[in-house]
């Protein structure tokens, strides 16, 4: 527990961290310190001085906030008529040379620049004489375009490619009014996480070219998610948006802040990955290549499964803890083989010692703790032996590794119940649609043991039905995922006493051992 | 100040020469980072090349081991790196306070009559370009001009029109 | 009036030469240093008054006293010798003409201090000076009073040159040791102060050029012999530099606490061309100029100074004569800050070009009596809301501009012109 401090903010108490600066120690308490340059993650620079604020009997009386440590008993006052004028101030100073791009900016809508004119200025231009201009539309490489004109000068982006990346792809060249950010020329961006570039500029100076014209701000419904790319299972912003007459799509993903898993950025596969949420979606429901009812589709998986003989149900690392128990149990009842085998989803060495983890399963840890077999060995000798292949969403040729066994998932009849149209669901002989995981909501853990919860976020026009309600439908016992954690928690020790409705908002560590797996 | 951010790309790689490969090596010894030998490494590439193209900013980055944005950074910074080629004779007219009040303008007028180039320009034949600096600290012989680093101090037309003369 | 203390070997043909230096006391002090304790040598420095040179004219002896006791890490000596402060033109002298005073200096300050390693900054401008300091240098080195054992009293102390190249705002104390660190050369933020948090996070003394070479007077002679010259509170002896409309413009050492008109009229020969006097700027351009009434009753020191809401700044003394066009002038003035300005603060940076810009409009008859508010007020705005002092080292000058001169600024502004001379044509 942090040392605590009382002090004083516009003649009221308040209980702060100590030593925090006065930005982020404040913050907390739900005041804001209007800024640009400082970043939790990139430390405080000092140079914008939107920060400034005044401490009563405090030498010097005027400090920027970003620097100064909370004290006891400080009084700092953000409410004087004097600080109040700085602010003023010091936004007519960012805005004389700014370009009025708002019509054009993707950033307008979500623009600290115009936030904060909205919150602390209003006031007229008094600038009549031609406004410094500089480079416009500037690509810097892995899809960041830079505008110079409309660049505060914050700085965040240099420091991130120093301190974050430590690819130093950007500075601040020239002095005084002619500073502009630019790279090396013939050394653009190249890194994983340039992208975060684009979030963590105030203004509209970074733009991301993917995003770039698409949506405006104001029209994007902000859903809080996790990134389903590799196991590190970063948290993001899901911003999507049904336009009128077309369906509810993702624009983008953004960084969404948790300490306890990727702090304040995420990478740029991970980012861009939305696109996988809205394209190449498998929607219809086919049955020998006819397309079907879903009612239909169901009826036709019953009842293949009941004809079958020996069934082998295949489960997805991407599922949700839920979903992975009520494939287990609907495996159970129906006597099939189960396995969750997936090693195609490991990339050896392309992870990195920052966010990128060499697996790109979501919930690797899931399939452990609920004691699913992924024993390559085994799967193959099932896949021989059945005459019925059930496959829930699982990628196994995401990488090569799986190519040898094409012939043998040929041979077999095969049922796939698929987010995506994938090579290795074309030829099954029932498709069953199903959500992908920013249309349904569930519990996954990372690689280091960390359980996360996440919501619903997009709701499609023709609502899918998850992996779990595909279960249910086809009679499996576990109707909800209430249910599934009631007998979740009765059997795996480690999650006896989770409460999925009280897991924190940053996940809850789960220390696992051999004994905590679930006994079967 | 204008930008001045555009780069020259020679398409010559550079590298130091013996001399200036030894001075480096030198001076290295006596910071306890590397990074402090940005700023001398700069001053070596002008000696030897007269001026500092885009090569030289990556080779200095490379021989440091540090970014090539941030010696680009302090080649834009520090106004006395010349980023284009300039005269064989360069010419710098202390434009600041004392060299004003004492006639600097005077200078300059000469300069754009007799040899035609305005401040930030070079002459057609390369022997001459020409520099408004700031306060060159030489105020009590105001106005100054330094020619290639020499000093000139209290300078008219007259003695300016002679020190041409002088400048083969 | 004018005396011979760090002057004293300026008119000495070949001062800067180690033998001849040498002849005329170079090093003598050295025995007497190393006999006392640094602590000592710290208090000597205290009780001489001894104020920064450079232009804040903090007292030296105290500034060193900041270092911590306890050190775990090298403390540092940056030596400021970057001197672009317009009108300024002193330390220049000292390393042509005497620099063994200097390295004298240096050695006495490293000791007091702790300081093994130091550096010299110096302006990238100085081109001849700086083979002149490096081969002085070379020569202590040669000569044993450099390097590991200096005098042969088991001290070390390594002395390196760094030139800067083109910056005035690298004579600021923080943006110099981001300078010397290979950064561009933009201000910190203060606290932590360098002589906590300094150069390579290391404790450091920075001093200018002028301040470490008055020390070895001091320790030679005493504090008390210091204080023999100038007032109760600035004590010395300055190196005035006195240039702009007079008649005989130089440098000049003289006691602190002379009448300012009496210098100027006896020693620089009074304005030139039998032309009216206008104003004077007492201690370079950061300075906020004197009208000619309040030029009679200043006196060269920091209290006067400061009682006629100006600085004693570096002692660049520049006499305005009648002709002046005083909006030029200022349009001079911030052109120069505005080029200076480093860029990384919003009011500096935007604030100095949009200030320049008004000028300029001004001065081509576009202005308006707004206009010249506005510069007033953005003065106000930008002053003592940034990262470091350039700011303030512009709108505190403009600000007495605007206030003692407002009519020529009014004319402008009203009649599109002015009556006087065109100095500046551009």
């Amino acid at each position: 527990m942090a040392e605590m401090v009382k002090l004083f903010v516009n003649g009221q108490e308040v209980e702060v961290e100590a030593g925090k600066n006065l930005i982020d120690a404040v913050g907390a308490v739900g005041i804001e310190i209007p800024h640009f340059c400082y970043h939790p993650a990139l430390g405080a620079d000092g140079n914008c001085r939107m920060c400034l604020v005044g401490i009563e009997d405090g030498r010097p009386p005027l400090v920027p906030a970003c620097k100064t440590p909370a004290q006891e008993g400080m009084k700092v006052r953000l409410d004087t008529d004097y600080i109040k004028k700085i602010q003023r101030d010091i936004l007519e100073f960012e805005l004389i040379n700014h370009p009025v791009d708002c019509p054009v900016c993707d950033q307008a809508g979500e623009c600290t620049l115009q936030d904060y004119y909205m919150t602390y200025s209003l006031e007229d231009s008094r600038m009549q004489v031609p406004q410094v201009t500089k480079g416009k539309k500037m690509d810097f490489g892995c899809g960041v375009i830079h505008d110079q004109e409309r660049c505060v000068l914050c700085g965040r982006c240099v420091r991130f490619t120093r301190q974050i990346t430590k690819t130093g792809e950007l500075g601040i060249v020239n002095r005084t009014d002619a500073a502009r950010v630019n790279i090396f020329p013939g050394k653009p961006l190249d890194n994983r996480y340039a992208l975060n570039i684009v979030d963590i500029c105030p203004v509209g100076a970074m733009t991301s070219e993917d995003f770039r014209f698409k949506q405006r701000a104001w029209f994007l419904k902000r859903d809080e998610g996790i990134c389903h790319g590799c196991s590190r299972g970063c948290n993001i912003y899901i911003d999507h948006h049904r336009e009128k007459y077309k369906d509810d799509i993702i624009y983008r993903y953004r960084a969404r802040t948790n300490l306890l898993v990727n702090g304040y950025f995420i990478c740029d596969e991970g980012r861009l990955s939305y696109r996988l949420e809205n394209d190449n979606r498998q929607t219809e429901t086919l049955v020998s290549t006819n397309k079907v009812s879903f009612d239909e589709g169901i009826k036709a998986v019953l009842d293949t499964l009941r004809a079958a003989n020996k069934v082998l149900m295949l489960v997805s690392p991407d599922c949700t803890l839920e979903q992975m128990w009520a494939v287990k149990s609907i495996a159970a009842l129906f006597g099939a083989a189960l396995s969750g085998y997936s090693a195609a989803y490991i990339k050896d060495g392309d992870g990195d010692d920052y966010l990128i983890c060499d697996d790109k399963a979501a919930n690797r840890k899931g399939l452990e703790l609920l004691q699913i077999n992924t024993d390559r060995a085994t799967f193959e000798s099932d896949l021989n032996e059945t005459d019925l292949f059930i496959n829930f969403d699982n990628d196994l040729f995401f990488t090569p590794c799986n190519d040898p066994l094409k012939p043998l998932l040929e041979s077999k009849r095969s049922i796939a119940i698929c987010s995506r149209k994938l090579p290795v669901f074309s030829t099954a002989s029932i498709v069953l649609p199903t959500a992908s995981y920013t249309e349904y909501g569930g519990s996954v853990i990372n690689e280091n043991g960390v359980l996360q919860r996440f919501s619903k976020a997009v709701s499609k026009n023709v609502e899918g039905h998850d992996i779990l309600e595909i279960t249910r439908l086809l009679g499996g016992p576990v109707i909800d995922a209430e249910r599934a954690w009631l007998e979740i928690r009765e059997t795996v020790p480690i999650l006896a006493d989770v409460q999925p409705e009280h897991i924190p908002a940053e996940g809850l560590t789960l220390t696992t051992s051999e004994d905590d797996h679930v006994g079967s | 100040m204008s930008d001045r951010s555009q780069l020259i790309v020679t398409g010559e790689p550079f590298t130091f020469d013996a001399e200036r490969d030894a001075e480096f090596e030198r001076l290295v010894k006596r910071y306890p980072t590397r990074e402090s030998m940005i700023m001398p490494a700069l001053w070596l590439t002008q000696e030897q090349q007269g001026w500092i193209s885009a090569e030289a900013i990556a080779y200095i980055a490379e021989r440091i081991g540090t970014y090539a944005a941030k010696v680009y950074e302090l080649a834009t910074f520090y106004t006395m790196y010349h980023l284009k080629p300039v005269g064989t004779y360069h010419i710098c007219v202390c434009r600041t306070l004392s060299c004003y009040l004492r006639s600097k303008q005077e200078m300059i007028e000469f300069l754009a009559d007799e040899i035609g180039i305005r401040p930030g320009q070079i002459s057609n034949d390369g022997k001459f370009s020409l520099e408004e600096v700031e306060c060159l600290g030489h105020c009590g012989t105001a106005p100054v001009v330094q020619v290639n680093g020499e000093f000139h101090e209290d300078m008219d037309v007259e003695k300016l029109k002679a020190l041409l003369a002088t400048l083969e | 009036m004018e005396v011979k203390i760090l002057s004293a070997k300026f008119d000495i043909e070949d001062s800067h030469l180690l033998k001849t230096a040498e002849q005329h006391g170079a090093y003598s002090t050295l025995d007497k240093l190393f006999s006392m304790k640094p602590a000592d040598v710290i208090e000597e420095v205290k009780n001489s008054g001894l104020r920064g040179r450079g232009g804040a004219g903090f007292p030296a002896g105290i500034k060193w006293s900041f270092l911590p006791k306890d050190l775990d890490r090298p403390v540092y000596l940056a030596v400021n010798s970057d001197e672009s402060e317009p009108a300024t033109f002193k330390d220049r002298y000292i390393l042509v003409r005497d620099p063994h005073m200097l390295i004298e200096g240096i050695i006495i300050c490293s000791y007091a201090i702790g300081c093994h390693v130091s550096y010299i900054y110096i302006r990238g401008e100085y081109t001849s000076q700086v083979r002149i300091l490096q081969q002085a240098i070379d020569e202590a080195y040669e000569a044993g009073y450099l390097g590991e054992n200096v005098a042969g009293k088991g001290f070390s102390l390594d002395v390196t040159v760094h030139r800067g190249a083109g910056a005035y705002i690298c004579g600021e104390e923080t943006a110099l040791l981001e300078s010397i660190e290979g950064k561009k050369g933009q201000p910190r933020s203060k606290p932590p102060f360098p002589a906590v948090v300094g150069l390579y996070d290391c404790p450091t003394i920075i001093n200018n050029v002028q301040s470490i070479a008055s020390l070895p007077f001091i320790i030679e002679n005493g504090a008390d012999a210091y204080k023999a010259y100038g007032t109760e509170k600035s004590s010395g002896t300055h190196l005035f530099g006195i240039s702009g409309h007079v008649e005989k413009p130089g440098l000049y050492e003289l006691p602190l606490g002379l009448p300012l008109m009496e210098v100027i009229e006896k020693v620089a020969g009074g304005v030139w061309k039998n032309r009216k006097l206008k104003g004077v700027i007492p201690g370079g351009s950061s300075t906020p100029v004197l009208t000619v009434d309040e030029a009679k009753t200043v006196t060269l020191d920091y209290e006067s100074m400061a009682e006629h809401k100006t600085m004693f700044g570096s002692g660049g003394i520049v006499v305005l004569d009648e002709t002046v066009d005083m909006v030029k002038l200022v349009e001079n003035l911030i052109d120069f800050y505005h080029h200076e300005s480093c860029g990384q603060c919003t009011p500096c940076r935007e604030g100095l070009g949009w200030m320049l810009k008004i000028v300029k409009k001004l001065i081509a008859g576009d202005g308006s009596m707004s206009d010249i508010d506005l510069l007033v007020e953005l003065c106000d705005n930008i002053e003592m809301k940034t990262v470091c002092v350039l700011s303030a080292a512009c709108t505190m000058p403009v600000r007495s501009y605007l206030n003692k001169f407002r009519h020529e600024f009014e004319a402008y502004a009203k009649d599109k012109g002015s009556p006087h001379n065109d100095l500046g044509k551009e």
